[in-house]
């Protein structure tokens, strides 16, 4: 993977994660020294499987990838499937450790993620999966019931709140997911893939929803292969290919590098094809 | 995530878990009752009807024993699966591992509070009377609910590491289920010494018992013994919470990849 396009920043080892680009943000954002909430210094993860796949079974799924994560922003990840990037949110909410490297967080802030469907169960009401899911979040029972009007509005779900989840169309499921998830209260927020829920209607309400979540100040992590709403969303955008990071930097340029690169490969490929036919 | 929260929030999984497996059923609720007297049916019809059991009040020997030992055993083989089975969690909140088979051991205390007034009712029926000996039985059912916990921490931890434990557990609660003085009385194995020895051993056969002499017999149980067992396996939970605080990340990775 080509590491030259600009203003792509390959980070490299353990010194410092984010150079020469870091002023540029800086100024974008109008703040000169802002806190870092979350630190990934040189942090890599690998496993073993037990079976012998490759590697003698051992998976490497984060290779040496720091960065840093600064109060009030909303950092991008983008890459293809399998590239790592559920792992490095995981990795981010404290769920799994590092294998290599160090994962800081500022002491006193919490990450949580936000994914859709804490683990439903289809024989409880919305109502029961809903105060479940805020509880599961980090909620007191007192808080997550306090939520709970306001989950039922939002949803649009009206009396089928009561009802079953079994009994829901896979959009409601969407609805009640996303809604249960906004409601989660932490520093930072890692989202994972989920502003594709529903339908266009719900989709624009729940987008309208996170956007006025991150211009209130919230600090983000977004992970998304869609690449518009990362553009439109994100202030900074890291780039993941197999497991390292190619590219870190202002949104538009990373994303629009992606996508020609994802562009270049496909069209690699067909040629690839078309010669083979041949 | 302070400790009253994690146990609110464990308390809560159960019931929810509880009310799920309840919408399940036409019967409902009524099932957790049900399926344990319905082993002992199965008992009675082969042990006494069909082998033709000399002792007089053998139904409620294997009532109390097998009622008090399906606490354990459900629990456990539930429990040991309880981080593997919540692998979907797992990935996605970052909650201390040992919630897992704690909610399964408070939804198991809640379904065992019917079995056990349901056995206490049956013991009176049969004509046996409450008596001052059966406070012991809040000892002896905190003891009882220490060792299942501690199992259960344990087990859970071993199946997220290798699977193969399950298998491994569900044999040996078999075998603890011919073990534990269930069809059979550790007091009449003839020899005194072979009693001690089992009781001595199995832990399980000395918390069954006592639940036969206080229930049956209006014996209290040998509380240095039991205060033994308390003390032990109460340790085994400290244990247990501590390697699982440790190695909350490990136990997720391998939840997550195995």
């Amino acid at each position: 993977m080509s590491t030259d396009h600009k203003p792509v920043l390959k980070s490299d080892g353990d010194t410092a994660p984010v150079p020469v680009d870091d002023a540029e943000l800086v100024e974008e954002s109008g703040s000169v020294d802002r806190l870092a909430m979350l630190e990934l210094d040189n942090v890599s993860l690998s496993y073993h499987s037990g079976r012998k796949s490759f590697d003698h079974g051992t998976h490497h799924v984060l290779n040496e990838v720091s960065l840093q994560l600064y109060e009030g922003e909303t950092l991008g990840i983008i890459g293809r499937n399998g590239v790592g990037k559920t792992t490095l949110l995981r990795l981010m909410a404290g769920i799994l450790g590092p294998t290599h490297g160090k994962v800081r967080i500022h002491p006193g802030k919490s990450a949580s993620l936000l994914t859709l469907g804490l683990g439903f169960k289809p024989d409880l009401s919305g109502r029961d999966n809903a105060l479940l899911a805020a509880m599961l979040q980090g909620s007191t029972r007192k808080q997550a019931k306090s939520f709970l009007s306001n989950i039922q509005e939002f949803s649009e779900l009206g009396d089928s709140f009561n009802e079953p989840v079994k009994d829901y169309s896979s959009g409601m499921r969407a609805r009640l997911a996303f809604t249960t998830a906004l409601m989660t209260h932490v520093d930072i927020l890692l989202i994972d893939e989920i502003l594709s829920v529903g339908d266009a209607h719900f989709r624009e309400k729940a987008e309208t929803a996170m956007k006025s979540r991150i211009t209130g100040g919230q600090t983000v992590v977004f992970v998304s292969h869609m690449a518009e709403q990362v553009k439109k969303l994100c202030d900074r955008v890291v780039w993941l290919e197999h497991g390292k990071v190619v590219a870190m930097g202002p949104a538009v340029e990373v994303v629009d590098a992606y996508v020609k690169s994802v562009r270049d490969a496909r069209i690699a490929a067909r040629e690839k094809q078309v010669v083979a036919s041949n | 995530m302070p400790f009253l929260q994690y146990l609110r929030l464990a308390d809560t999984m159960a019931r929810m878990a509880l009310r799920a497996d309840a919408s399940r059923y036409f019967l409902g609720y009524i099932w957790w009752v049900l399926e344990p007297f319905l082993w002992v049916g199965v008992f009675y019809l082969v042990f006494v009807v069909l082998l033709g059991s000399r002792e007089p009040n053998f139904l409620m020997f294997l009532a109390t024993g097998k009622l008090a030992f399906v606490w354990f055993s459900k629990t456990l083989s539930q429990a040991s699966n309880s981080i593997v089975s919540g692998k979907g969690l797992v990935g996605k909140i970052s909650v201390p591992m040992s919630l897992f088979p704690m909610a399964v051991v408070q939804e198991g205390l809640y379904r065992q509070a019917a079995v056990f007034v349901m056995l206490a009712a049956l013991v009176v029926g049969d004509g046996y009377a409450i008596t001052a000996t059966w406070w012991y039985l809040a000892p002896l059912l905190l003891v009882y609910y220490i060792l299942i916990l501690a199992c259960s921490f344990l087990g859970a931890c071993l199946v997220c590491i290798a699977r193969d434990f399950a298998q491994l557990i569900s044999l040996g609660v078999m075998f603890l289920l011919f073990m534990s003085g269930i069809f059979w009385d550790v007091r009449t194995l003839g020899d005194p010494h072979k009693t001690e020895l089992v009781m001595n051993l199995n832990p399980l056969a000395f918390i069954l018992d006592a639940f036969r002499q206080i229930m049956m017999y209006n014996t209290p149980p040998d509380m240095v013994h039991l205060a033994a067992i308390g003390a032990g396996f109460g340790a085994m939970l400290l244990v247990m919470v501590m390697i699982m605080r440790g190695g909350s990340q490990y136990l997720a990775l391998k939840a997550l990849t195995a």
